[in-house]
């Protein structure tokens, strides 16, 4: 089949081709995602567009009220080594560092990553835990989607079909909040099967025994990277404790909804998500972590 | 619809028409003979087919021909510098660290980036660098050994 390729050089160019192409368009950045599903002709396009040199989605700032801008096109070696975005969110770079190996992370792109909606990708929920906020743009310039309501089906996303996502602002944390990844992964070096993980935010009471704040996300157990307010609402203003987590394991079970695939069942992941997710909270809430790096053992 | 692409591989300029849905690891073995880039899975998760890509080291089989159009690629092909094998040659061959030798120039290519970046690297810097390669062969040890003592040179 015939393709045409747009090498978009300003957002202008790839708006303009995505509204000729009427929904026929495949967005290409890294091509990391992309490209397996042409290789494996699961996806034949026939309008590719490249953003990735697309200046105004590169860069990493942080703007003066302490939100963090990322480039949608931002690789994930970028994040991994930015010093903003350790600072500011410490999680997300040791969460970027894990993204499969060092292939990936030198064309993988944040962005891309995000609008896959891949239900086991580890920047989407890094930014459901830290309540970030898509940046969409389109004909009629650009628009902001609260990331809780970004992920819609199964590799599907809010953004419409001639908008494309220009960048991710993350929130500054209030005072006081800690962050952790936490990953099990089949392979460490291969991430698009069988990938639990979970992200956690937290603030701790004041005298260091409660939860009084926790915002999570979890990947590789529902159609797309998802949030429980069930689960947060459990540990919000508890004190870790086995009864708690004993609590939240049966919370899971009941809400999450993994798919089964040739590795693991889904009642399999469930267990696995609740056992992350215990670790990954503790290891926000006061250190305590049994694994290497994000990686559990 | 094809394209024209200039590809810079191994100091030598490629002007080429390609489909814009040619990967790099297509073009470099049919095309223009350089077949010791191997493809193997297809899907970024073996590493045989690694090359650079302005120094960095990328999956060839995931590279569309229009995203590397301009940029600098280096091959296994572009290690021997003379007909003289680089130093990290010449120690996976001192070590032993090839087998059947399919996955070789993915990893020679993986350490040389490694190597550029961080001349000494640790051995746990080394697993880190080689973790998305993979060998069926040697066990890795032998690899290891071989990037190791390439080190500094």
């Amino acid at each position: 089949m015939s393709c045409q390729y747009t090498q978009a050089v300003a957002v202008e160019d790839a708006i303009e081709a995505l509204i000729a192409a009427k929904g026929e368009a495949h967005i290409i950045a890294g091509g990391v995602a992309l490209v397996i599903l042409m290789n494996e002709k699961l996806v034949e396009p026939t309008w590719l567009i490249d953003i990735s040199r697309i200046g105004a989605l590169h860069g990493i700032d942080q703007l003066p009220d302490g939100t963090v801008r990322i480039g949608a096109a931002v690789t994930h070696r970028e994040v991994a080594e930015s010093e903003i975005i350790a600072q500011a969110f410490p999680m997300v770079p040791e969460m970027a560092a894990e993204i499969a190996c060092g292939r990936i992370m030198n064309k993988g792109t944040i962005g891309g990553n995000i609008c896959l909606a891949d239900p086991q990708g580890d920047p989407p929920i890094a930014m459901l835990a830290l309540d970030a906020t898509m940046r969409a743009v389109g004909p009629n310039g650009t628009r902001d989607i609260p990331v809780r309501e970004f992920f819609v089906d199964l590799y599907t996303t809010a953004l419409q079909e001639d908008e494309l996502l220009q960048e991710i602002l993350v929130p500054p944390m209030k005072e006081g909040s800690t962050t952790a990844f936490g990953k099990y992964a089949a392979r460490r070096a291969m991430d698009y099967t069988s990938t639990i993980s979970v992200a956690v935010r937290l603030i701790r009471s004041a005298d260091n025994k409660q939860i009084e704040e926790i915002a999570l996300g979890f990947g590789g157990v529902g159609q797309t990277p998802v949030y429980s307010k069930e689960v947060e609402d459990i540990l919000t203003g508890a004190a870790p404790s086995e009864a708690l987590f004993n609590q939240v394991h049966e919370k899971i079970s009941e809400v999450l909804e993994p798919i089964d695939d040739h590795l693991y069942s889904a009642n399999y992941k469930r267990h696995v998500s609740a056992v992350t997710l215990r670790r990954t909270v503790m290891k926000a809430f006061d250190g305590t972590w049994e694994g290497e790096g994000v990686l559990i053992r | 619809m094809t394209m024209d692409v200039t590809l810079n591989i191994n100091g030598a300029r490629h002007e080429l028409a390609v489909k814009p849905t040619e990967t790099v690891v297509g073009i470099l073995r049919d095309r223009l003979g350089l077949t010791g880039t191997h493809k193997d899975c297809s899907m970024g998760v073996c590493g045989a087919c690694t090359v650079l890509l302005n120094g960095q080291p990328v999956s060839s089989c995931l590279l569309l021909a229009p995203q590397a159009d301009g940029q600098e690629i280096r091959t296994i092909e572009g290690l021997e510098q003379d007909g003289k094998l680089s130093p990290l040659q010449e120690a996976f061959l001192t070590f032993g660290a090839v087998q059947c030798g399919y996955c070789t120039p993915g990893f020679l290519m993986t350490a040389t980036a490694l190597l550029e970046e961080n001349p000494k690297p640790s051995r746990a810097e080394v697993i880190e660098a080689l973790k998305g390669n993979l060998c069926r062969c040697t066990g890795y040890k032998k690899i290891i050994e071989a990037v190791e003592s390439a080190s500094g040179q």
